[in-house]
């Protein structure tokens, strides 16, 4: 049965808008001694991922006088609301597309006033029910010929490809079968049409006639299956769906990296391309950020280097055939992934403009390459790191650390890492910690024991460090910003005693024991419970961004991002001391434009007259300074973007969270 | 390295204060004064490794695809806020492939155990399961 059979199709291709158009040329032809409309056509502005928006209209002076232009809340689409969109949308010609609701319908919005222009919505039943990533996903692509065929491009839940009109919301017909293409055929492996692992989230990358598709799983904690769907990926017509290339990010007998797997490949899957991916178009070439392979933290059935994972590989945009790549874990056991896209960064190097791609990653490296050859920028050095002890386990003895820049962020857990805002919270703080092995950046998990260790404290985990909204980058000053998070959590993994659930020897535990077994008291610590008297057990900032000028390969600032939270202002042990901005953990991007460095919080927290909301902030592009703050009435759940339409720039980000429901915000000066 | 910024605190402490003050006047209660039974939250707990973990983590954790439901991020999204906001947000979001399956008592059931792995001390009756008493509890801080 064809896909196309199993659902309804349902565009709204509404009069509204022609009518909408209508009034936004007049504003246009108005106001022709205004700044020109500046789209923004790509998930991070465009395919080089830098988050950057040529636009200085809102600056330091007047921040905090932004307004709410106009509100787009999507809790219709899809039978129940949607609490944590994740969407950066396009803006085209003065028209805003983003994937919105728990369906992950599509939706065009006039940019400047927020209508509703047109949906389109998919019914997938089943094959949505049971996919790996719900919900809205991060967005949508856009392609034009030049001539007047334009498309907005999106992933399903149910993994197909879709090609819509921009101007309508109707399925382009000569698009794969009338408009969509089954993302589960063609894929060189069987794939189930209903109950095999794998679908996307992360919008397609549209480079020139081509659309690149990757993969992801369900969360590979204690995967069911260690010989899961291999996530390969594609490149595809945009004209016509048809498949182009297929890059096998587990490499197939005979292919090279194969020799990286000492058991072969066949009892492996995963390595899916999930993150964004970005293009050089003149270099015409793709960069493919690949996650680990099936296990994110037990690797018994893939010992081995095991390529590609972990590995950022440059493919031909036209072939998909390798041009270099660099893993930048071996064997990984912490689920560091790469989450977010590669960074296309034009950096001076010894006096000379290179063309760089710069990584941001889970475990606070930043990576940078020559993009054209792979070569990195400051030495990578393979360091030995400590080896585990969980029975049939494999472990690389080293991995690759880069000279420069420094770490943005934590990595790994020492006793001096520990809460000490006073001297009794520090002693409790050691006296928890002491239940758990401590090292450095890739000490891996170990097994759970009742007369040994809980597990291994872990700092970053597998949320990061910085995760899947990625930093920002200034061309003009070749400073990238990113965001990262210090929390502890725990590498920890346990007996497998139900294969139904999992056919791994060991799963993931987190510092729990096997169910049923007898926990002998420690005091007033319980396993995997890891905070003191309430507070977090390592010493802020708990959210941070981070300034690192990539003409020298060093930091132009660090600043705690986000307001201390209620409990840690109120907290009775604190009461009298003066704690500085601690930040918060989330997951996070900001955004620079040719004024300012503007990121929304994480987490909600009491605000000025008592309100509950977070707030959206803007700082100095130097050095970091505070240089305004606007209300949100729920904290940022999709990286922030800029456009200007009609003489005005706009910032738009998605919030939502608890008990919030999703919403989009779009923030402009007041009109004079 | 930019310095942090210092906070003015007093107006935020008399903020939160002020909502555990209107949860007592009201004839509310507080999650750290115990509002759920031991054996609730097993039973949540129970639940939750089925029906929750894959996505939450088998200790709520979170992971890439959601949130934690312990620590720091959670009092980021509930603090102050009525248990009914964190039971009617399970009963009709959750679980993302089975949404509004779970009914009131199952709802509550894995708020107890939310509630029990954040360090709320257990008390000697269940959560109530009716959305209207749900309201009278206020999540605070707990210590």
């Amino acid at each position: 049965m064809s896909a196309l059979s199993r659902r309804s199709l349902l565009s709204l291709p509404l009069f509204a808008y022609l009518w909408a158009k209508a009034p936004f040329a007049k504003a246009q032809g108005a106001a022709s001694a205004a700044p020109a409309n500046t789209d923004w056509t790509s998930y991070a502005g465009d395919i080089h991922c830098l988050r950057y928006a040529p636009l200085d209209q809102i600056t330091a002076q007047n921040f905090n006088d932004l307004e709410i232009a106009w509100r787009f809340k999507p809790d219709n689409f899809g039978v129940r609301p949607e609490f944590n969109l994740e969407a950066t949308p396009l803006v085209v010609g003065g028209v805003l597309y983003t994937t919105v609701g728990t369906r992950r319908d599509v939706a065009a919005l006039d940019a400047a006033s927020g209508e509703l222009l047109w949906m389109h919505r998919m019914d997938e039943g089943e094959r949505a029910v049971k996919a790996p990533r719900k919900l809205s996903g991060h967005g949508v692509s856009y392609w034009s010929d030049g001539k007047g065929d334009d498309r907005i491009l999106y992933v399903t839940v149910g993994y197909q490809l879709v090609a819509l009109n921009t101007k309508t919301g109707e399925p382009i017909k000569s698009f794969g079968t009338d408009g969509v293409v089954d993302l589960k055929l063609n894929d060189d492996q069987e794939i189930g049409p209903l109950n095999d692992d794998i679908g996307l989230h992360s919008t397609p990358l549209v480079c020139k006639d081509v659309v690149v598709i990757g993969a992801a799983h369900t969360v590979g904690t204690s995967p069911k299956h260690h010989a899961n769907v291999k996530g390969y990926a594609r490149g595809f017509d945009t004209r016509t769906g048809k498949r182009l290339w297929i890059f096998h990010t587990i490499p197939q007998k005979g292919e090279f990296g194969y020799d990286t797997w000492l058991d072969g490949v066949d009892q492996v899957g995963n390595a899916g391309v999930w993150a964004q991916i970005s293009a050089d178009p003149e270099l015409e070439m793709v960069y493919l950020p690949v996650e680990l392979p099936t296990g994110d933290y037990n690797g018994e059935y893939r010992r081995g280097a095991g390529l590609f994972g972990e590995s950022i590989v440059a493919v031909d945009l036209h072939t998909g055939v390798r041009k270099w790549h660099y893993q930048l874990v071996h064997h990984g056991l912490s689920d560091f992934d790469i989450p977010c896209a590669p960074m296309l960064v034009d950096i001076p190097v010894n006096g000379k403009m290179v063309k760089a791609l710069a990584q941001p990653t889970k475990q606070n490296f930043l990576y940078v390459f020559d993009r054209t050859n792979g070569k990195p920028i400051w030495p990578i050095v393979e360091k030995p790191v400590p080896k585990g002890d969980v029975p049939g386990e494999w472990y690389s003895p080293t991995q690759p650390f880069p000279s420069k820049p420094p770490a943005y962020d934590q990595q790994g857990v020492s006793e001096k890492d520990l809460i000490d805002f006073t001297p009794e919270l520090h002693a409790e703080a050691l006296e928890l910690a002491k239940n758990y092995r401590m090292g450095p950046l890739f000490t891996p998990p170990s097994v759970w024991s009742d007369t040994g260790t809980w597990g291994t404290l872990v700092c970053p985990n597998a949320t990061g460090g910085a995760n899947w909204p990625g930093g920002a980058f200034d061309p003009d000053s070749h400073i990238l910003y990113i965001y990262s998070k210090t929390e502890a959590d725990i590498g920890g993994t346990i007996p497998n005693a139900n294969k139904e659930k999992s056919d791994f020897d060991y799963v993931y535990s987190r510092g729990t024991p096997p169910p049923g077994t007898k926990v002998t008291p420690r005091g007033k610590f319980k396993p995997g419970q890891l905070t003191v008297d309430g507070l977090p057990l390592l010493r802020p900032p708990w959210g941070r961004i981070t300034a690192i000028d990539l003409s020298k390969g060093e930091f132009a600032w660090q600043i705690a991002h986000g307001e201390t939270p209620d409990e840690v202002k109120n907290h009775p042990a604190l009461k009298g001391l003066t704690i500085p901005r601690t930040g918060r953990p989330g997951v996070l991007s900001p955004l620079v434009t040719r004024s300012l460095v503007i990121c929304g919080e994480a987490g909600f927290a009491t605000q000025a007259g008592g309100k509950r909301g977070a707030l959206l902030r803007a700082y100095d592009k130097a050095t970091g300074a505070d240089r305004g703050a606007v209300y949100m009435p729920a904290p940022q759940t999709g990286s922030p973007m800029s456009y200007m339409v009609g003489g005005q720039q706009y910032l738009v980000v998605a919030i939502g969270g608890g008990n919030y429901s999703a919403e989009l915000l779009a923030f402009r000066l007041p009109k004079a | 390295m930019n310095v942090m910024k210092s906070f003015v605190a007093a107006p935020l402490v008399l903020a939160v204060m002020g909502l555990a003050f209107a949860a007592a006047a009201q004839g509310g209660r507080v999650a750290t004064a115990g509002v759920y039974s031991k054996a609730q939250a097993d039973r949540g707990m129970t639940l939750f490794a089925d029906a929750c973990a894959r996505c939450h983590g088998s200790s709520m954790e979170g992971l890439d695809v959601a949130p934690p439901l312990t620590g720091p991020r959670f009092l980021g999204n509930y603090l102050g806020q009525p248990a009914a906001a964190l039971a009617s947000r399970i009963r009709t979001s959750m679980p993302l492939d089975m949404p509004g399956s779970l009914g009131q008592q199952a709802s509550a059931d894995l708020t107890a155990a939310i509630l029990a792995a954040n360090g709320y001390p257990a008390g000697d009756a269940e959560l109530p399961s009716g959305s209207s008493a749900q309201q009278a509890i206020t999540i605070d801080a707990v210590k």
